[in-house]
């Protein structure tokens, strides 16, 4: 999980370790999931995300498609 | 649920909360023999909560020696995406948990990170909990169900 300049720098890198184009998103989604993932950390009564509650967050910040599925 | 459960539990959460906390206020995710003292327990009693925990997607273990290596967000070993927030410098093993650490602070934080092609320094900032300063793009090489199949590589 990867920051870089643009998309082509994605491409770039990709390529030289022929890899497939995975997942991308802007750091603004990235600031959203981590917030929802993360918020909680400090909590007492934390618990992982159950997989619904995943697939959940993952589609209110607009992250659908055979990529984002668990 | 038995009373060994239970207390295996107790501790596991416990120990948890310690990593957690300590990373957090400063920095350095604490290592099995001081959370052994700070928790009062013996050294193998948190080696064994540390394996539960890992086999729980909590945490990850260094291999081999039973220490940690990342608490998520936390990372104990420097990176190349550092986070500085109320003085405080932390590194993150992704770009995920580097904005993680200022989710988890719940504090405006900085991140420090570099393009994973050219090398070029970037930074994203918080603000009252809003991302305020941004550039480039986030890409995640691994499909999401496959996430633990190498948590490293992820």
């Amino acid at each position: 999980m990867l920051l870089f300049r643009d998309e082509e720098h994605v491409g770039r890198w990709c390529s030289a370790r022929g890899l497939p184009i995975g997942g991308m998103m802007t750091p603004e989604q990235g600031w959203r999931l981590a917030h929802e993932w993360f918020k909680d950390r400090l909590k007492p009564d934390w618990r992982r995300y159950t997989p619904d509650e995943t697939r959940s967050i993952f589609e209110s910040i607009g992250l659908t498609g055979d990529f984002w599925k668990i | 649920m038995d009373v060994t459960a239970t207390s295996t539990q107790k501790l596991d959460g416990d120990v948890r909360l310690y990593i957690m906390k300590e990373a957090a206020a400063t920095g350095r995710v604490p290592q099995p023999p001081e959370i052994a003292a700070a928790l009062g327990n013996a050294e193998s009693e948190i080696h064994d909560a540390l394996l539960r925990l890992a086999a729980g997607k909590v945490l990850i273990l260094a291999p081999n020696d039973g220490r940690i290596w990342a608490a998520a967000p936390f990372c104990a070993v420097p990176s190349s995406f550092r986070v500085e927030s109320n003085n405080v410098a932390y590194s993150a093993i992704c770009i995920w948990d580097a904005l993680g650490i200022a989710a988890t602070l719940h504090q405006d934080s900085s991140v420090n990170a570099i393009c994973g092609d050219c090398g070029a320094p970037m930074t994203l900032e918080v603000s009252d909990n809003a991302l305020v300063r941004s550039e480039g793009v986030i890409h995640f090489g691994v499909p999401a169900r496959s996430w633990w199949d190498n948590i490293g590589f992820t």
